[in-house]
């Protein structure tokens, strides 16, 4: 598989040597890096080589599934100008959510340069296999997002259009790989060292928060009725939005039309993308590689600043609310002080609030929103829900990260379960990153439909807390944020929150369907929750969780 | 030797998959020893030390420490012993007195009394004005310090050393020397393992060196020493390890490279 991958790129020779690159010495950079992601896929103990021997099928289903939903949501328009335009507006939205959430620590990634730096080898080249790693997975997930709608294409518009669109997925690949470069660097000149580090992780919060915003907002203003004769003007910023340039560039060699407007759709279509790579690897990676020493020699010599949460009120309000049991005291309190600092957890966490908080608020500006409607309804119950998604993102936050070898002095520690560390873990994670958005949004809650929610609001807070609990038991018992994140597992967690999607769902449903039976409802399910929280804390997690199990994901060397 | 025994390891054995790495290992500890623990890379010290320490639950044969059986009674042991790995990887987003606040309320010690502590030893290392620092910005002998430093933080009677002395300055190697010493006068047992043949032979009461997963050799170095008669530690490791031809070796090295 990897010679075939590597052999892609021989075509290229030419253009990656003018881009300034040792092609043999790229060929053998990228060859280490799947080789290594292959290995890590392989894994090292038994779980773990289970979960992560389908890791790459997995994600490749979901993004096909994905597609599919797309496709159902295309099939229905007529003009191919209008398909191929949300096709590819579609892909572009889902790979830079790719790339900023799952690949900028690939692209920032600065582990191998104690080993190749010393090497006799150009910026370019390593800067150049280091994209081009990054690229094949993602035209991997461009091919397997689009693969449905090439196929609708082929049974509208024939089978030249639907190679033609097949082949402008690629050129889409590269142009957004080109964007994401340029978007860092501009971050890159405005700081240096760990301030970078810390920008970088905010702007990846905030674009992955825009993103959805943006396609929420898409989806809501877009009357649905008139989808399936809409045509899009052309206007002159039309030329300016890749998705028309590539739409237009299909329709044009699908159906020989050559006009002018035509032309400078394919001008730009093979132009934009071919300068962009150009410019990238010619120009744009040495200054990127200059600065990512930078900020690895900023790691060395900058003294951080220690924040002193772990004294707050809130902290000591939280230990004693959530922690009966002395052992679990201090893993609470690693766990509390070190998801401030990792910037992993928090690139991987932080967003899962702004969506909710943007799923939330987005339907409040349609036209049709009534505020009376509202308070009438039992709508605060999907909104209280939807927080299940902000909860069941904390265990998997707490996975990854660079500490893959510190998990050592847990198992030097006297303690005949592991199950208090994962209990205070995921109390900690719990206490300190939900509870407080949780509380906010209960406040608001009962500021519009009255306090007469409030056993609701408990309710769904007891029934998050426990999936969200026994969604981290029964993920892999890796202590916290060490495991290695690498590019082939990019998007494998699509297929687990799409599965808590539907349990929030069938929660929030459960409940909602209680309450329309019998006005007394919530006397049922708070002593259930609670009672399932009590066998959950006291048997379950430590029949779950024991050394056997922690041993098999974890490395003690 | 009247000092009682504390560490009983009986037809100890290791297979890495198919690959045996102990080859039935039978030794008896006393208290109050410093005991170096040596041999060639791969020699399977390090995995010793790390079944010793409850790091590697899956070996062959028998094991009891201060009385209580390795597999077992695991925790009993774990309350009584110190290690230091060879290699100082620790939480890099947390500060020294965090991490060691970690372990020491993790082996029952109250905040207040880790906390002194901590500033103790790590004022002994000169480093107490970077207790509240990030480990991410530390060296690799100032990570090696926290090290030494929070393995010691509950008294243990056994230390495990894995090269504690890996990056460690001229001025901290001699001050852990002289901290093991008195050690062992304290009556704690280190199980001390380490390259540096020269530490080895200065400071430790019995030698034992392994070679391919076996012992071959066991004693004080002035006891194997009447055996042998050799010079010092370095020349007796490398006859028994049959390495000797340093010297043709090296001109071979030159040779594969200048070609």
């Amino acid at each position: 598989m990897i010679r075939f991958l590597l052999s892609l790129f021989k075509p290229f020779r030419w253009f990656i040597e003018k881009m300034g690159a040792d092609y043999p010495q790229f060929i053998r950079i990228l060859e280490l890096k799947l080789t290594l992601d292959n290995r890590r896929m392989k894994g090292l103990g038994n779980n773990s080589k289970k979960a992560t021997e389908n890791a790459l099928g997995k994600q490749s289903f979901s993004q096909i599934i994905f597609g599919v939903l797309f496709a159902t949501f295309l099939i229905i328009v007529k003009s191919s100008f209008t398909y191929y335009y949300f096709a590819h507006t579609f892909l572009m939205v889902m790979m830079a959510m790719m790339i900023i959430s799952e690949f900028t620590t690939i692209l920032f990634d600065t582990s191998e340069n104690v080993i190749i730096q010393p090497l006799p080898v150009k910026g370019n080249t390593i800067s150049l296999a280091r994209n081009a790693h990054v690229l094949i997975y993602l035209s991997l997930m461009a091919f397997n997002l689009s693969v449905v709608s090439i196929i609708v294409a082929i049974f509208k518009f024939g089978i030249v259009s639907a190679l033609v669109f097949t082949f402008t997925v690629f050129l889409n690949v590269l142009f957004t790989l080109f964007l994401a470069n340029m978007l860092y660097l501009v971050i890159m000149r405005l700081a240096s060292g760990e301030k970078l580090k810390n920008l970088l992780m905010y702007f990846q919060i905030f674009i992955a928060i825009l993103f959805m915003a943006a396609y929420q907002l898409g989806l809501n203003m877009v009357d649905k009725t008139h989808i399936q004769d809409m045509i899009l003007p052309v206007y002159w910023y039309t030329y300016l939005v890749p998705p028309a340039f590539f739409s237009g560039f299909i329709e044009s060699l699908s159906s020989f039309i050559f006009d002018r407007q035509h032309i400078i759709f394919i001008v730009e279509t093979v132009v934009v993308p071919a300068f962009g790579i150009y410019l990238t690897g010619k120009y744009l990676t040495p200054v990127f590689n200059r600065k990512l020493m930078d900020l690895e020699q900023g790691d060395r010599v900058s003294k951080i600043k220690v924040e002193t949460v772990r004294k707050s009120l809130w902290y000591r309000i939280m230990l004693l609310t959530f922690v009966r049991r002395q052992e679990e005291k201090a893993p609470f309190k690693l766990l509390w002080t070190m998801t401030g600092r990792e910037r992993l957890f928090m690139q991987s966490f932080l967003p899962s609030i702004g969506y909710v908080l943007i799923m939330i608020i987005v339907p409040f500006f349609r036209k049709s929103f009534d505020m009376n409607e509202l308070v009438q309804s039992n709508r605060y119950l999907l909104i209280l829900y939807a927080f299940f998604f902000i909860g069941t993102t904390l265990p998997v936050s707490l996975l990854t990260g660079n500490n893959q070898h510190a998990a050592w002095v847990f198992k030097t520690v006297p303690l005949s379960s592991p199950a208090s560390y994962f209990k205070g873990f995921i109390k900690a994670a719990f206490a300190r990153f939900f509870i407080p958005f949780y509380m906010a949004l209960a406040i608001v809650i009962c500021c519009i439909w009255g306090i007469r929610v409030i056993p609701d609001v408990l309710i769904a807070l007891l029934a998050i807390y426990l999936f969200t609990s026994l969604y981290y038991y029964y993920q892999q018992a890796s202590f916290p944020f060490a495991l290695e994140k690498s590019a082939s597992q990019g998007g494998a967690a699509f297929v687990k929150i799409m599965g808590l999607m539907f349990i929030a769902a069938s929660l929030g449903f459960l409940h909602y369907l209680l309450l329309h039976w019998f006005a007394f409802a919530n006397l049922l399910l708070i002593p259930l929750y609670l009672g399932a929280i009590y066998y959950m804390n006291r048997v379950f997690v430590y029949q779950k969780i024991s050394w056997e199990t922690v041993d098999d994901v974890n490395n003690y060397s | 030797m009247n000092n009682p025994t504390i560490v009983d390891i009986r037809n100890l054995e290791k297979k890495y998959g198919k690959k045996q790495v102990l080859h039935g290992i039978d030794l008896k500890i006393t208290s109050g020893q410093i005991i170096g623990y040596i041999g060639p890379n791969g020699a399977g010290k390090s995995t010793t030390v790390k079944i010793l320490c409850g790091l590697i639950n899956e070996y062959e044969g028998d094991i009891t420490i201060f009385g209580n059986d390795l597999r077992t009674q695991t925790l009993e042991i774990k309350k009584r012993v110190g290690y230091i790995p060879e290699n100082a990887v620790l939480y890099e987003s947390l500060t020294p007195m965090e991490f060691m606040e970690f372990v020491g309320e993790m082996r029952g010690l109250e905040t207040e009394l880790t906390r002194s502590k901590a500033e103790a030893l790590m004022n002994i290392f000169e480093m107490k004005s970077n207790l509240n620092q990030r480990i991410a910005t530390f060296s690799k002998g100032m990570r090696q310090k926290v090290m030494i430093c929070s393995a010691l933080l509950h008294n243990p009677d056994l230390i495990f050393m894995d090269e504690p002395l890996s990056g460690l300055d001229a001025n901290s190697v001699i001050m852990v020397k002289e901290m093991l010493i008195h050690l062992a006068r304290e009556g704690k047992t280190v199980f001390y393992s380490s390259h540096l043949m020269d530490v080895v032979e200065k400071i430790s009461d019995r030698i034992i060196l392994i070679d391919q997963g076996r012992v071959i050799a066991d004693g004080s170095f002035t006891d194997l020493n009447k055996l042998s008669n050799d010079e010092n530690l370095e020349k007796m490791f490398t006859r028994l390890t049959g390495n000797t031809n340093h010297g043709e070796k090296a001109e071979a090295f030159i040779n594969a490279f200048e070609k």
